[in-house]
């Protein structure tokens, strides 16, 4: 009994070898061997591509090889670098709007110091509208003023419907991407209600760029009006604003015109956002909150110190060798 | 035989860059952006028209797809109608238990689409997503060929597979594949309203 035992437990201490490594009960192998290579020559080789294979983490050699099986001749590098000169880049002498416009009083430190500095301007304003007079004979502040509402209101109305092509009419190039920005894949509806005060010029500049005839003007004019403002995300829902809220706003507009073309036309080129703008009303968009990346405390063991030395030491003689 | 086949792809590689100008782009008929499907993407840049306030707010949706996997698109269906009505936690945790090389394609794809949905289609919880549609579609075919006997050929199939994935947001319905028959109550009720439903003719 107890021999018998001992060789069945004998048998499985041989045994777990079997027992570990999971054997295959189905095997793809032919049960002649003898015709293998016959049987393999059956179907011919083919090379078949990789079509979800990732350029970015092959090495350029690889890359370079891959190029040279196929016959391609790697791209033109790109050099050219777009410039646009019918705009300028942004805006000179920026009008600092007064502190608490629209509703705060006229007396306090700020607003005094600001009142001083407008007056300083004022002069260089009359000599910018001077100047562009000189370009542009009819240019009256007045007609001026209500050109650059419609043109306002134009603007808008065409990011609402987007339309790109009427956008460019009523935006200058520099303006035109942060007119679009965010607006992808939105409905946005838009309504210019009514307007609080009469819109006014404010600041005029005019600048030359490169040469002395290249003359740009820029005027800022105000704008208090009340709108209202609703968008909507792809699937229609609400995600910003309101369609029965009717909201004012204050607005500083940047007009600028190529005043040295014959076919430059008022468009908008930037809006002002002075400092005490009251913060942005937060998104009705919720989101999981990103969880916070974990602190790596790195910990220098007495190992890697003994190295970075030795290495510190091996490297000093060879700079004073120099 | 081998030498034949040689040939084969030589003259067809020659053709393929004399039919056109541009050489490159014929000559990078495997690359990613030519022959892949579009119409499906297509319904992730329908805008759809604004809500009222006291609408129920339309659930969002991603499609998403994986092109030109090597792997037969029959085979890659059965995958496919498995997840289907299924949460896409439940759907990832269903898939990798599966054994077959086509569910790792399937989960991947489902993963990237639960990605996409959170990232950039406004989807707040990426857990409340559902399978709304999952299908295979057929990629490319490159033939070979294989030997058979007394000088005959025959067709070799290397297939490639599209897998196309919508997900929703919201929870899945209680009985996607309808398995579960209707109570007895369900069916008399469905079975009144069918005789109230008819038309008696010439009554009046």
């Amino acid at each position: 009994m107890a021999n018998t035992l001992i060789s069945k437990l004998g048998a499985l201490r041989i045994a777990p070898v079997i027992f570990t490594q999971p054997a295959r009960t189905t095997t793809t192998k032919h049960y002649i061997p003898k015709f293998k290579k016959l049987r393999a020559q059956k179907v011919l080789k083919v090379d078949l591509p990789n079509p979800n294979e990732d350029i970015s983490a092959l090495s350029p050699e690889k890359i370079r090889q891959k190029m040279k099986e196929r016959g391609i001749l790697p791209p033109r590098q790109w050099m050219e670098r777009p410039f646009y000169i019918s705009a300028t880049g942004g805006v000179f002498e920026p009008y600092v709007p007064p502190e608490g416009d629209g509703k705060a009083s006229l007396v306090s430190t700020t607003r005094a110091k600001q009142a001083v500095q407008l007056l300083e301007k004022k002069s260089k304003s009359m000599m910018a509208i001077r100047k562009i007079k000189s370009f542009e004979e009819e240019f009256d502040q007045k007609e001026f003023v209500f050109q650059a509402q419609n043109t306002y209101i134009k603007a808008h109305e065409s990011l609402a419907n987007d339309d790109k092509r009427a956008l460019r009419l009523y935006v200058t190039e520099k303006a035109y991407p942060e007119f679009r920005h965010n607006s992808r894949m939105k409905t946005i509806r838009w309504k210019f209600l009514e307007s609080l005060e009469p819109p006014r010029v404010v600041h005029a500049r005019c600048t030359d760029v490169v040469s002395k005839e290249n003359i740009f003007g820029q005027v800022t004019v105000r704008f208090h009006t009340r709108q209202q403002l609703a968008v909507y995300d792809r699937f229609g829902r609400l995600i910003h604003g309101s369609e029965i809220l009717a909201k004012d706003v204050l607005e500083y507009i940047v007009f600028e015109k190529h005043l040295s073309n014959l076919y430059g036309t008022w468009r908008i080129h930037e809006k002002i956002i002075p400092d005490w703008t009251p913060p942005k009303e937060p998104s009705k968009l919720t989101r999981v909150m990103p969880e916070p990346e974990p602190n790596i405390v790195q910990v220098e063991s007495e190992e890697t110190k003994q190295v970075e030395a030795g290495a510190t030491a091996a490297a000093a003689p060879a700079i004073a060798d120099k | 035989m081998n030498q034949l086949f040689k040939n084969l792809c030589l003259t067809n590689l020659k053709t393929n860059q004399l039919k056109s100008i541009h050489t490159s782009s014929s000559a990078l008929a495997w690359s990613k952006t030519e022959n892949i499907p579009k119409r499906f993407l297509r319904h992730n840049k329908k805008i759809y028209p604004p809500q009222s306030p006291d609408e129920e707010p339309r659930p969002a949706f991603v499609c998403h797809q994986k092109t030109n996997i090597k792997y037969s698109p029959d085979k890659l269906w059965y995958i496919a109608s498995f997840v289907r009505g299924m949460t896409v936690d439940e759907a990832v945790k269903q898939l990798s238990f599966v054994n077959k090389k086509g569910a790792i394609f399937v989960k991947e794809a489902i993963l990237e689409a639960q990605e996409l949905a959170v990232k950039e289609h406004n989807v707040e919880f990426r857990s409340n997503l559902w399978v709304a549609e999952s299908f295979s579609g057929q990629g490319m075919v490159i033939k070979g060929i294989r030997r058979h006997a007394r000088g005959r050929m025959g067709e070799v199939r290397y297939q490639f597979s599209h897998y196309f994935v919508r997900l929703e947001e919201g929870k899945p319905p209680a009985d996607y594949y309808k398995i579960n028959p209707l109570t007895p109550q369900e069916q008399l009720d469905n079975w009144l309203e069918q005789m109230r439903k008819r038309k008696i003719i010439n009554s009046y």
